[in-house]
């Protein structure tokens, strides 16, 4: 780059940010112009908590971009200008009748519709989820078109006192109204998905015969569909496009050259240092302390945004209605969905409370992550979008209304970090997905029951 | 709505009977909805619709939508219908205030819904099944029987879901989704690999290989010089020898020719495309590798006919559901000879066949899959529900020993007492050295798990084992309500419905003190309306059950404060301490019945159970009922039922035509 080049953040600190950036042709990297210039991509991700927050140590004091973190917030002191507090935001998918308990506000948290209420007859989230909306429009360059991390198994079973199947409590993200993604829990199988073969040491796969093994269970699906009812071959319709989508994968010899290009020196250090992580973990885990687990799993997501293996990712802290045991926690004796249920007892209370700054300090990690990897002129935090919720605000009522919302990273440019807003009571959420919609460039007229954009939130 | 409520509406039903006792030629002109409609419409909608919802009912909701549909929905809300002429015909219902229903509308509306109820049950319906992945369980016995590789499914493999009563086996839970296919696609590639490198295993599989040596290859050669014939032949016929037995027993069926063909054109490919010496077993490999992701293997499916009416199932079909049942399991090649050359819908060949699946140890993974799941206590398998700190006691092996405990006991309950109350109540139970210890009991040393006889009848019964009562409590304490409402769901099948929208979780949850809470719960949730209702059925169970700690060891006391193990049950029952209490649950039987059919007929055939099977499951009941709780009996005549051999096909609509006539 030559030495006349000026970062439109260098500009912008010069400036002061209250000046309107006038074009200037010392921005433009040389032998690129105005109209050329590569635009990072802009990368979305949502991080989903259960159970709810303690509310009086939520919201920070004074609304605007001069506001104090509030003390569950403090992990982000150093992130305060990267962030938008959202207040009064609700999902009014949530409330219909018979939507007792916590499955019926947190798998639909990104769909804003109410889901089925059934123990698995016709499970349906309501609407495609969000993320899979911008997987749709923003995931087709990359190996893959999103991915889903968690950190706990689907539960089993149904609960027989609200009438849902469990599974709801498990998925936030819904690749079609009635098929919710199947998340990764394990770093170990997540990591290999993604990045075995760029290790030192790897035994490459002989996969010669792949895609004739692929050519001949697919004419098997084919004959299936033949001799099956209506409501089979729907179902069956799964396996095809699960098919399809292996096949992708292999025989999209440019895209993985691509991805393979963009594996470069320092990521690969980055991947051997993650993979020993990893093993160690695996070798000493007594199952307890989870915080290294969680920073394994944000950190595969850090490295997948990083080399453009996906741009669109979910990761729930914890299943709907999670009981882990926080007893890890200096202050906490107990299980977080059981602490949740405080009824006002002052001890409960903080307990719940840290356990609520655990996951905010989480978040910040993986911000922290994104902003320290240049990309372009600035960060990847820059260029991305990572939203933080929860279902419910406060757990012990189960109440849906101002749902604790965060949301990291400038979007590119689109958004106006470092602002707690407060909205008008029960603004829809799904106002907030059209907007994010708006920030990445996607055309989309409305979102679920949304009634506009949080214009605030624009830069 | 709650089958117990059910049971009783359905003995109403037919004493309904001089009300419908309808002129059949007039009926078949009849569009009863039509004559429904209007009636609720003026009587009920402004209630009960979809916003307002009194007493959590609307009736607007069945007719809504399209209009051919509306006959189904109320058909499958039949229990609700039931409870709402009930009501209509006491006169509860338009409640008072409200314009009452003229005596003919109500004779009309009663004849109506009678009408449409009645001929749904006598339509010999019996259900279908949607198309359903192989559950993790069901792959890894499948792999193990079709390859000899035991492949730990469960942990390997992204979990599923569970739905219907709370099983993994329920097809509109079990999803493909492309991580998924990927994952079996590597599965399938490990597994073999695993077996390749076993040559007993590969033998076993392949017992023919095709090694030329020096000399045929030669000759071979010589031949195709002048013959134009590939010289391929050789191996192919070997490959076929192999290929085609292990892709039919994959498939539990015959492949058709069109498929052979597909399979040995693959092996072809490969084997002319390969280099390596051993390029037969690649060949092989490669082409079992899609037999294993092939959806004839991953997925239970039943061919669709192209006729109207109900059908039985193909001999090999009813095979696979018989043998998916009892083991988990591919059909063995007893199973599959007999669905072969004999009528397996024939009954006494099909219950000759159940004894035998019954009879092989294999059963155990149904006794494990059913009852692990049924009672909750999977999770025990995976990690400890307990607080590590509270209770150090509680070690991986102590939690290993009470679900295997569970296991085996419901095995011997299935297999050899083959009287299932004693899953209720027994004076034995499976025990090791720690378990023994754990539960007080002296003079069991090892590490296996054998049969003990208990002189202590508060234990017998799986409301004694420490794995439910640890299941059913919370981290650091127990939990009446928990377990009362277990008691209530699981062994009676009579759930209390959830707390009013909203009302907070159940209180108890909150008081960190465990001697002074108990005391207060009692009287809490017994001062305030809203909570009594529903809490008077759940409490008393659970408090029976406090002289068992969080970890199912026996307490006589909180510390030094005395347990209140006596109450007073909803229904009038006086009791103190649990062997009292579940003679009690054993005076219920009949609900007890109940509940396990349903269990059982949703876990075997794989779709709830609806309205329109009310009369097999009441026979189902009765099964029970007149043979002393024999399960052997109650398989056979499951097996046997309708539902479980026949389908039919998805367009209700047609059905609904065949059905009014």
């Amino acid at each position: 780059m030559s030495k006349w080049h000026i970062s439109r953040r260098r500009m912008l600190k010069g400036l002061g940010a209250s000046v309107a950036l006038p074009f200037l042709q010392a921005m433009v990297p040389p032998g690129m112009n105005y109209y050329n210039m590569p635009k990072k991509p802009v990368r979305f991700s949502c991080l989903f908590m259960p159970n709810g927050v303690n509310k009086e140590f939520w919201t920070p004091e004074r609304y605007g971009s001069n506001f104090d973190l509030s003390l569950t917030l403090r992990p982000l002191e150093n992130l305060k200008n990267e962030i938008l507090v959202l207040n009064e935001l609700m999902n009014k998918g949530s409330i219909f009748p018979g939507a007792d308990g916590h499955y019926a506000k947190d798998s639909n948290l990104l769909t804003a519709f109410p889901i089925y209420k059934t123990v698995g007859d016709n499970l349906h989230s309501g609407g495609i989820s969000f993320d899979q909306l911008v997987a749709q429009q923003k995931g087709q360059d990359t190996p893959f078109d999103s991915l889903q991390y968690g950190m706990e198994r689907i539960n089993a079973g149904i609960d027989g006192a609200v009438g849902f199947t469990r599974l709801y409590g498990s998925a936030i993200s819904w690749k079609t109204p009635t098929m919710p993604c199947t998340k990764e829990i394990e770093p170990r199988m997540a990591f290999d998905r993604l990045f075995r073969t760029f290790l030192p040491d790897n035994k490459k796969k002989d996969q010669t015969w792949k895609q004739s093994v692929l050519d001949l269970v697919k004419e098997d699906a084919d004959d299936l569909q033949r001799i099956l009812g209506r409501a089979d071959q729907d179902k069956l319709e799964e396996y095809m496009e699960s098919i399809r989508s292996v096949e992708r994968r292999i025989s999209d010899q440019e895209r993985n050259k691509a991805f393979a290009d963009q594996i470069t020196p320092e990521i690969q250090k980055e991947l051997i240092h993650l993979n020993l992580r990893i093993e160690e973990f695996n070798e000493t885990h007594v199952g307890v302390d989870i915080t290294e687990k969680t920073r394994q799993m944000l950190d595969i997501m850090t490295l997948a945004f990083w080399s453009d293996a996906t741009r669109v990712t979910t990761f729930m802290f914890g299943n709907s209605v999670s009981n882990r045991n926080f007893s890890f926690l200096p202050g906490v004796s107990g299980s977080h969905h059981q602490l949740s249920h405080h009824q006002n007892n002052p001890a409960q209370l903080e307990e719940y409370r840290i356990i609520n700054e655990w996951h905010v300090d989480q978040y910040a990690y993986f911000l922290e992550r994104l902003r320290s990897i240049p990309e372009g002129d600035g960060n990847l935090l820059d260029n991305s979008i990572v939203m933080f919720a929860s279902g419910l605000r406060d757990g012990n009522s189960h109440s849906p209304y101002n749902l604790p919302v965060l949301v990291g990273g400038k979007g590119g440019g689109g958004l106006k970090t470092g602002q707690n807003l407060q909205f008008k009571k029960e603004t829809p959420l799904s106002n907030l997905y059209l907007s994010m919609a708006h920030v990445m460039d996607m055309p989309m007229e409305c979102f679920a029951d949304s009634t506009g954009e949080l214009c605030e939130i624009y830069a | 709505m709650k089958p117990i409520i059910t049971f009783y509406l359905l003995i109403l039903l037919f004493s309904f009977t001089p009300l419908f006792a309808v002129d059949k030629e007039e009926d078949a002109e009849v569009d009863h909805v039509k004559v429904i409609q209007p009636i609720v419409e003026k009587h009920c909608f402004s209630c009960h619709h979809d916003t307002k919802r009194s007493g959590g009912i609307s009736i607007k909701a069945f007719f809504m939508g399209l209009e051919d549909q509306f006959e189904g929905r109320i058909v499958r809300g039949g229990k609700l219908w039931m409870h709402i002429m009930e009501t209509v015909k006491t006169g509860e219902m338009p409640p008072a205030g409200e314009p009452n229903m003229t005596v003919e509308e109500r004779e009309t509306l009663l004849n109506s819904v009678n009408t449409i109820l009645i001929r749904s049950l006598n339509a010999n319906n019996p259900g279908r099944v949607v198309i359903r992945r192989l559950s993790h369980n069901e792959y890894q016995y499948s792999i193990l029987n079709l390859v000899g590789v035991d492949y730990d499914a469960k942990s390997l493999f992204p979990a599923d879901g569970s739905g219907g009563a709370g099983f993994d086996n329920f097809p509109n839970t079990l999803f493909l989704t492309p991580l998924k296919m990927e994952r079996y696609y590597d599965a399938a590639e490990e597994i073999l690999e695993k077996a390749y490198a076993d040559p007993q295993k590969w033998r076993n599989m392949v017992p023919k290989s095709y090694k030329p040596n020096l000399f045929t290859r030669i000759y071979n050669w010589f031949l195709s010089l002048f013959t134009g014939n590939s010289y391929v032949d050789a191996p192919m016929k070997a490959a076929e020898e192999v290929i085609i037995p292990f892709a039919s027993k994959a498939f539990r069926r015959f492949l058709e020719s069109k498929e052979k063909e597909a399979y040995l054109s693959l092996f072809q490919k490969v084997y002319e495309g390969t280099d390596d010496k051993n390029r037969f077993d690649i060949a092989v490999m490669e082409t079992f590798k899609a037999v294993l992701i092939s959806p004839n293997f991953l997925y239970r499916f039943e061919e669709e006919q192209p006729v109207n009416q109900p059908y039985a199932l193909s001999n090999f079909e009813l095979a696979s559901r018989l043998s998916f049942f009892l083991w988990s399991t591919l059909p063995d090649s007893e199973l599959f000879e007999v669905a072969y050359r004999e009528d397996l819908q024939d009954p006494e060949i099909l219950t000759k066949q159940v004894k035998r699946l019954l009879n092989d140890p294999k059963s155990k993974r149904f006794s494990e899959s059913f009852a692990s799941q049924w009672f909750g206590i999977t999770k025990l398998k995976e990690s400890s529900p307990v607080d590590p700190e509270r209770f150090p006691e509680f070690t991986p092996s102590l939690r290993e020993s009470m679900y295997q405990e569970l296991v085996e006991y419901f095995h011997y309950v299935l297999a050899e007492s083959q009287n299932l109350l004693d899953l209720l109540d027994s004076d034995y139970t499976f025990l090791n050295e720690e378990l023994a210890q754990h539960y007080g009991i002296q003079g069991v040393k090892g590490d296996e798990l054998r049969k003990v006889t208990l002189t202590n009848r508060n234990r017998g019964g799986i409301l004694g084992m420490g794995s439910v009562l640890t299941a059913t409590s919370l981290p650091i304490r127990t939990s009446p309500v928990l377990r009362g409402q277990w008691v209530l769901e699981q062994i009676l099948g009579t759930p209390a419905p959830p707390p009013p929208p909203d009302a907070g979780e159940l209180s108890e949850e909150e008081s960190g003190a465990e001697n002074a809470s108990i005391k207060d719960l009692l009287v809490l949730h017994r001062s305030k309306a809203e909570c009594m209702s529903c809490h008077q059925k759940m409490d008393p169970i659970g408090f029976g059950l406090e002289n068992f700690d969080p970890i199912g060891r026996w307490r006589d006391g909180y510390g030094d404060q005395p347990i209140i193990a006596w109450d007073t049950l909803s229904t009038g029952e006086i009791f103190k301490g649990p062997a009292e209490l579940k003679q009690i649950l054993i005076s219920k039987n009949e609900l007890f019945a109940r509940n396990f059919s349903e269990k059982i007929f949703t876990y075997a055939i794989g779709r709830n159970v609806e309205f329109k099977d009310e009369l097999y499951i009441k026979e189902l009941v009765e099964n029970l009922l007149e043979n002393d709780f024999n399960t052997e009996k109650f398989i056979i005549a499951l097996v046997n039922s309708y539902p479980f051999r026949y389908k039919v096909n998805d367009e209700s609509a047609k059905f609904r035509i065949l059905a009014s006539n």
